[in-house]
């Protein structure tokens, strides 16, 4: 076992290749359940947002309608939660499950009777990666972070928007609120039901990224059900990084480092014995839990998080 | 900011009891009919024939007694994991790791069935049950330890407890401690001793080929431990009040933290059990990759079963028969069994409307008497 | 008045059941408690009984584009060329082999194929309790419960050599590496596999005897996915050996080894396919696969069905008689190649050359 394995630019670079689904995903969370509405349909929009996506590329051959369609169907399965949560006030946990359920039955649905047995074509637009330049000269960040892919660093710019709108701008401070206390923020005139309907529909849309770079960015195709979890490991990470923006993308690193790590460190020794490879795989996991265990510890979502809110008077 | 009760998807709020269950059986029913009639548009848009979709699911799951016994068998571990995945949600805790927690059960029946095989019968069964009950549930109360201590939102821990089980399975059964050799050609243990294994309890005379084990009356038995706990002892009145938030706890005289724990635990015995039936009765040792899927199912089956002991069972004998009926409805109409998946969501998004019935059918009591 | 409600929507849906059944276009016979077989139609009478073949997949999915796609192209190319009436199943769980094989059985079908060895034991199981009927199992020989192989005279063991297989593509790939061909600049080429068991360990066993044997001075590199179906993993083990400075990336991992086809793409080198020929999946990264004509497996044995010609126990589909080879050659790979290839080919069909079934890089 050398130290490059453990911390050199390749498996940093990696980190963070396998940390953006799931930072997406969270960032998702993040802004839904600060609204005050839970949402565990994250993996629904992400797996949707991967299919559509990958069909609309096929289909139109351009990366931009076919980013444009992931997110809008992304949404689409969010806004059904919304629906359900804010104007049925549901039970938000059954809609969410219905929705992922939904979401792997449709997906694998229709991969099967578009793409039957031969599976989605190989020649699909894919999301581009970012060259800087002057920066793949430098020794160590070069490799890091000189050619990674445009939606590694949306991701990472979303989570400084996200981070400032929540808890710079007034807008964010109304977000809040309406998952803190709805019923004062009512009183004070803040639109509840319709801020918590941007919300879900802006976690949705979010999540779709994260599909969408699964489809699009890695693997260049759809397979059934290839979020694999991803989008409850972001819910996770939600709530690892305290339901913050900051919060989620340390906590989606740790993950993505704990995946790196397990590819990195295959067939490495230490001193005669073997890492098992199997064994390595749960490293993602139990660092994820020790960090929680150790380090943060309890963790308070917003007040009214899951609660449906009754608008008194009419 | 005074002491709330803790919301978001580690105490889900309107998960009520098994009133409801009686009050509303209607509603359950009525979106399974509803999801089968959205399924069926469904099936006619993309091409395919609803009735002959519907028939050969329905062929499947009950066409013949060997059908209904198939359809049983599936019933059997997600009645169990519907079990351990309400009695978390009745102490205010989401069990999303019931998966890996029937895993550890199986892997531990496993473990236990073939280092004492030579055993006989009346001593090796209550063993490994016992096994699959008490290592199941030591894997959950992990989980809601670290809760009541550390404060680790149990969504967490069960997540990451269910892809850690599957890896180390994956090293205890690929040439690892608890691999056989043998010639099946797949990662497996060593045969469980005979005294373990659950035997069939239809005679081949009776229906030939069926395979339904002993694991039935387990799964009863669980039905009725799981009402009996929850109403008739203080453990389950502990559980319940723990549930309800820490004020009411509080007001009970009960700690939540061993609350959780215990909850977590008697949660992970139900899993743990359906993961040594699904060894004893089906497999007869353990495979690597076995019962995939069930402890997702299970969380289905406790939300649209309600948490009640009646409403698992039923919800438990759908999904059976859905997964059962799906497969020969891809083998006879030709219809991906996808499908299935569809109308499984399309319920329990019926069922998660139940509120509005409930909130119209309070305006029209309101109206009438304002 | 809860069991009245669900005792109506059982009622109903069996009520589906009866009153669709006669019109559901494919035949679903009627429901049958015993196990009664139909004989395999052997003499040709004037209207003969179509032979039926039913396929039943292991988890792994159809659309792998490997070794469950293969499988579905022989049913449906015996459905074509052999006028065999086909149905496939894709089994969701492990416990579904059983009752799968079993629902095929119990209506009678002539042949009844269990795609991989993940189904041994199942399919002893079943293959007991119906003998009348035929079975095949690719990759696999039945297995009793206490796991010891038991052959069933209604049983075809359809194996395969995949370590000739891995030869072939090993030959292609070592002189490809040794000459330093196109972007193969670094002398070292690497395979990755799903997970260690026998037939994803003996492709790539095959694979390294080729390269130590044609250039022992190339470096090997070997790693697994730990999952067939997860490209993301495939693609960041790709990316690790391509850091190390592998050009040449055989995958044997299914669908997570289409992960590592993709890396191979994105860093402009070059990836070897499995089991079908998967030059399109990335057109001039891909240079040949490793054939295993899992398709062929399942067309012989429908035909021997059909044919009355059904034969029992193990059967070895290998280089001798066109059961495994390797597939289409990209443009980059040069004439000499192509004609080592060959040579080794021939070697093998004459028993010259034994590639190895053992790891020699772990």
């Amino acid at each position: 076992m050398t130290w490059d394995m453990l911390v050199g630019a390749a498996v940093l670079a990696a980190t963070l290749r396998l940390a953006t689904p799931i930072l997406l995903a969270a960032l998702g969370g993040v802004v839904s359940e600060r609204s005050g509405v839970t949402n565990i349909a994250l993996e629904g929009s992400m797996l949707v947002g991967a299919f559509f996506g990958v069909l609309a590329a096929d289909r139109s051959h351009s990366i931009v309608v076919a980013l444009a369609v992931a997110v809008a169907a992304g949404t689409a399965l969010a806004a059904l939660h919304a629906v359900a949560a804010i104007h049925f006030r549901s039970d938000q946990i059954v809609s969410g499950m219905a929705l992922n359920i939904l979401a792997l039955g449709l997906t694998s649905y229709l991969d099967y009777q578009l793409y039957g047995t031969t599976g989605t074509p190989s020649d699909l637009p894919g999301i581009p990666d970012l060259p800087l330049g002057a920066l793949e000269r430098v020794p160590f960040l070069g490799a890091l972070a000189g050619d990674q892919s445009v939606m590694v660093w949306v991701a990472l710019g979303l989570v400084v928007l996200l981070q400032l709108f929540l808890f710079r701008t007034v807008p964010g401070l109304r977000l809040r609120a309406v998952g803190e206390h709805p019923r004062a923020a009512d009183t004070v005139g803040i639109a509840v039901r319709r801020t918590r309907y941007w919300a879900v529909l802006t976690s949705g849309a979010l999540a779709a990224l994260g599909g969408a770079y699964l489809s699009l960015s890695v693997a260049h195709s759809f397979t059934d059900d290839m979020v694999g979890g991803r989008g409850f490991i972001g819910l996770a990470a939600m709530i690892f990084g305290r339901w913050t923006p900051t919060g989620a993308l340390i906590a989606s690193l740790i993950f993505g480092y704990g995946g790196a790590l397990s590819t990195s460190l295959q067939g490495a020794t230490i001193g005669d014995v073997r890492v098992p490879v199997q064994l390595l795989s749960t490293l993602p996991y139990v660092l994820t839990v020790l960090a929680v265990a150790g380090f943060v510890g309890r963790s308070r979502p917003p007040a009214a998080d899951g609660v449906p809110y009754e608008h008194e008077g009419h | 900011m005074a002491a709330t009760p803790p919301a978001g998807p580690s105490a889900p709020p309107a998960r009520r009891p098994a009133r409801s269950w009686v009050e509303g059986p209607a509603i359950p029913a009525a979106s399974v009919l509803i999801a089968l009639v959205l399924g069926a548009a469904f099936v006619l848009v993309s091409g395919n024939d609803p009735v002959a979709a519907y028939a050969a699911l329905a062929r499947g799951a009950f066409g013949t007694p060997y059908d209904v016994t198939e359809t049983l068998i599936i019933a059997i571990p997600l009645t169990l994991g519907g079990l351990s995945v309400a009695i978390a949600f009745r102490t205010g805790l989401f069990n999303i790791g019931a998966q890996s927690q029937l895993l550890v059960g199986a892997v531990a029946t496993g473990f236990v069935g073939v280092r004492f095989a030579d055993l006989p019968g009346p001593l090796l069964m209550p063993l490994v049950i016992l096994t699959g009950i008490v290592a199941g549930g030591a894997w959950g109360a992990l989980a809601g330890w670290l809760k009541a201590t550390r404060g680790v939102n149990e969504v967490i821990t069960t997540i990451m407890q269910n892809y850690t089980v599957v890896f180390v399975m994956h090293w205890l059964l690929q040439n690892g401690p608890m691999s056989a050799p043998n010639a099946l050609g797949t990662p497996a243990s060593a045969r469980i001793g005979d005294g373990a294994v659950l035997p069939v309890v239809i005679p081949a005379a009776l229906i030939p080929l069926t395979r339904l084990h002993a694991g039935i009356l387990l799964a009863a038995l669980a039905v009725v431990a799981f009402w009996f706990i929850l109403f008739r002892t203080t453990l389950g009145y502990e559980l319940r009040a723990v549930g309800l938030g820490p004020r009411a706890a509080a007001q009970a005289g009960i700690d939540p933290k061993r609350g959780m724990v215990l909850g977590m635990f008697v949660a992970g015995g139900f899993a743990g059990l359906a993961g040594m039936v699904q060894v004893s009765g089906v497999f007869q040792r353990v495979y690597d990759g076995f019962s995939a899927g069930y402890g997702f199912d299970a969380i289905a089956v406790a939300l649209l079963g309600k948490n009640s002991p009646i409403g698992i069972v039923l919800a438990a004998l759908l999904f059976g028969a859905f997964a059962r009926g799906g497969t020969i409805m891809q083998s006879n109409a030709h219809i991906s069994s996808n499908l299935v998946a569809v109308i499984e969501a399309l319920v329990l998004f019926v069922i998660a409307a139940e509120t509005v019935f409930r909130e119209l059918a309070r305006r029209r009591t309101t109206e009438k008497t304002a | 008045m809860k069991q009245l409600l669900a005792s109506f929507v059982l009622i109903a849906t069996v009520a589906a059941a009866c009153g669709g059944g006669a019109a559901a276009p494919s035949a679903t016979p009627a429901a049958a408690a015993s196990a009664t077989a139909r004989p395999a139609s052997a003499a040709p009478t004037a209207t003969p009984k179509p032979v039926r073949v039913g396929l039943v997949t292991d988890v792994g999915g159809l659309n792998d584009k490997s070794f469950n796609t293969l499988a579905n192209q022989g049913r449906l190319d015996a459905e074509k060329d052999l006028g065999v009436q086909t149905s496939v199943v894709e089994s969701k769980k492990q416990e579904d082999y059983v009752p799968n094989l079993t629902t095929f059985a119990q209506q009678g079908y002539d042949l009844v194929i269990s795609v991989g060895f993940l189904m041994t034991n199942a399919t002893w199981k079943v293959a007991k309790q119906f003998p009348n009927i035929k079975f095949g199992i690719i990759d696999g020989a039945p297995a009793n419960d206490k796991g010891d192989t038991e052959n069933l005279p209604n049983v075809s063991n359809l194996f395969f050599a995949e370590q000739e297989a891995g030869y072939l593509v090993g030959v292609i790939a070592a002189t490809m590496a040794k000459d330093k061909v196109g972007a193969a600049t670094h002398n070292t080429v690497c395979a990755m596999g799903g997970i260690p068991i026998p037939p994803v360990d003996k492709y790539i066993a095959g694979y390294q005897d080729a390269v130590k044997t044609v250039s022992p001075t190339t470096t090997i590199l070997n790693g697994y996915s730990n999952d067939f179906v997860d490209q993301q993993k495939g693609k960041e083990v790709g990316l690790n050996h391509i850091g190390k400075g592998c050009d040449i990336l055989f995958q044997v991992a299914g669908g997570s080894g289409l992960g590592y086809i993709t890396a191979a793409k994105e860093k402009g080198v070059y990836a070897i396919g499995v089991d079908s020929d998967q030059a399109d999946v990335a057109p001039g990264t891909v240079i040949t696969s490793a054939l295993k004509r899992v398709n062929k497996a399942v067309y012989d044995t429908a035909k021997a069905v059909k044919d009355g010609k059904f034969v029992a126990g193990d059967q070895l589909f290998n280089a001798a008689n066109d059961g495994v080879g390797y597939g289409k050659l990209a443009a980059i790979v040069p004439a000499g190649a192509k004609a080592a290839a060959d040579q080794a080919l021939a070697d093998i069909k004459s028993g010259k050359v034994k590639p190895k079934t053992a790891l020699q890089v772990k």
